[in-house]
């Protein structure tokens, strides 16, 4: 993290253009901070050594920066008045105390003088506890505590927690690219008769996990799965294309087992090396372009087009119809 | 015909160059966004074939920074994405067409041949991300021409999705191939230069903008 470079500006200035400067960083309206200036004012005056310790202490644009004893002077006041106003608060310095030279060792353990910045936390709270030793002390010493817990360790556990995660993204992607495309490629190298349908498979495995489907149980979901089924089976390549998606009810089911039988007869029967599938919302189209049939000669005990394709539809009151020529390939339309 | 190859992957290249027959020549390969838009510069080639993801880009970069000055080149985009929102992308700063790199080598040919005359070419996949990014909405468009696709338009695209081809599609709904190639170029001008709503928030959703 960066923290925000604070400069006084000329531009509103109404004194020394230290509130402006401020509001300009914070993005809030000059006036706002001016106020907050002058109420801590009454707390004992802080307001107004906080503004000369902000005017010593922050640099302004295009000016030399401020020599070394001046930004000395400058904290020094922004810690009076830090004091004051807190004294002007209500609280008291034995919270002050303990709280200032913890803060340091904070400051000095995400340095590098660990050892420095620990003891002097370690002081901080020995000074609280032993200047709060009534019972209201424990009540406070233990928020503080755990703030300075969460101050230290939070960005290390952060980093601890990132990295652990990287390392586990890291090795289940080593262990899915073995399980599946080394074995793939090992099988290949065995024997590469079957190269193409392991190919296609493996290819389909890899995408589905790269590109996941936005819904499963879907209507879409369910003939990429068909697909998946066909292309396993028969060994050739089923594309799928859809625009929009429907949930799964009886009727969807129906075109999707009336569409899985349409795709494994294309496989079976077409010759065709490539199936096209095109889903919509509550239609199904399969086409090939394989060597087509004349539908009029397709045998009556042939129960595949007949009951599992067109009755199948029909029973849910969907249509189905067969477009088809010798030699010009073969679509099958299922429409809810 | 000069073509130029841009793909990252050496093996791909080599596979699509022992693919290309007729008479398409391949002038030079490009396998980064800065390479490419370089090469193509200097060889001012017929056509691009274009991968849409790149080691240090994406494909619409190189369409965006050498289309001012080399509007004669055409983009035709490859790619074995399925992310719907990477075709949209290169397809809206100007390729002429998209096919998947499972394409054969005939029909890529073809493709590029097509692209160089000048026509769209339009795989069943883009044909279905189309009508997905022009699903009918309520109107509520600035440019009525622009943002939605006539009946005609959405029929061959249907159509297109379906696995038909232009010759195919002409003789089913009674056009001449010419026509349909003429539809088809109007759903790419539309997607290129619509502004639609209903694209945009489509865009939103697969986070393209």
């Amino acid at each position: 993290m960066r923290i925000p470079q604070v400069e006084r500006t000329r531009d509103e200035a109404v004194a020394a253009g230290v509130c402006a400067g401020i509001a300009r960083t914070l993005s809030v309206d000059p006036t706002f901070v001016r106020l907050v200036f002058a109420l801590l004012t009454f707390a004992s005056g802080a307001g107004i050594v906080a503004y000369v310790g902000a005017w010593a202490l922050l640099p302004v644009p295009g000016e030399s920066e401020p020599s070394g004893r001046r930004r000395v002077v400058g904290i020094v006041l922004l810690v009076w008045s830090a004091i004051l106003a807190t004294g002007g608060l209500g609280l008291s310095n034995s919270v002050l105390l303990p709280l200032l030279v913890a803060s340091a060792g904070v400051v000095l353990l995400r340095r590098e003088s660990r050892l420095i910045g620990l003891a002097l936390i370690v002081i901080g709270i020995v000074i609280f506890v032993s200047n709060n030793t009534r019972g209201s002390a424990t009540t406070l010493l233990a928020p503080g505590a755990v703030a300075v817990a969460l101050i230290v360790a939070g960005p290390w556990a952060w980093r601890l927690a990132n990295e652990r995660a990287r390392a586990e993204e890291r090795a289940e992607l080593a262990a899915r690219v073995h399980d599946s495309v080394l074995q793939t490629l090992t099988l290949i190298q065995k024997d590469p008769s079957d190269a193409r349908r392991l190919a296609r498979r493996q290819e389909r495995e890899l995408r589905s996990w790269l590109y996941p489907s936005i819904a499963s149980g879907t209507l879409v979901d369910a003939v990429d799965r068909a697909a998946a089924e066909i292309e396993e089976l028969h060994g050739v390549r089923v594309e799928v294309v859809h625009t929009g998606d429907a949930p799964l009810e009886e009727r969807t089911q129906a075109l999707v087992l009336a569409a899985r039988e349409a795709m494994a007869n294309a496989a079976r029967h077409s010759g065709a090396d490539e199936i096209s599938v095109f889903v919509e919302p509550a239609a199904v189209y399969v086409r090939d372009r394989g060597h087509g049939f004349d539908p009029e000669a397709v045998a009556a005990d042939r129960r595949g087009l007949s009951e599992s394709i067109r009755g199948r539809m029909e029973r849910v009151g969907g249509t189905a119809k067969i477009t088809t020529a010798p030699g010009e390939g073969t679509e099958v339309e299922l429409c809810l | 015909m000069r073509v130029v190859l841009v793909d990252d992957h050496d093996l791909f290249r080599a596979g699509v160059r022992a693919q290309l027959g007729g008479d398409v020549e391949i002038v030079g390969e490009a396998s980064s966004v800065a390479d490419a838009v370089q090469l193509i510069k200097s060889l001012d080639p017929d056509v691009v074939l274009l991968d849409v993801h790149l080691g240090d880009g994406s494909g619409d970069a190189v369409i965006v920074q050498v289309a001012p000055e080399r509007p004669g080149v055409k983009f035709l985009a490859l790619s074995v994405s399925d992310a719907p929102e990477d075709v949209i992308a290169v397809i809206r700063a100007g390729a002429r067409g998209y096919v998947t790199k499972a394409i054969s080598g005939d029909e890529l040919t073809d493709a590029v041949q097509r692209v160089a005359d000048g026509d769209a070419v339009f795989s069943p996949r883009l044909a279905g991300f189309v009508l997905d990014a022009f699903r009918t909405g309520e109107a509520t468009a600035v440019d009525p021409e622009l943002d939605q696709l006539t009946a005609r338009e959405r029929e061959v695209l249907q159509l297109i999705a379906r696995g038909y081809r232009y010759k195919e599609i002409a003789a089913r709904l009674h056009l001449s191939p010419r026509t349909v190639e003429s539809h088809v170029s109007a759903v790419l001008r539309k997607l290129q230069l619509t502004s639609r709503h209903e694209l945009t928030r489509w865009a939103a959703d697969r986070r393209l903008i």
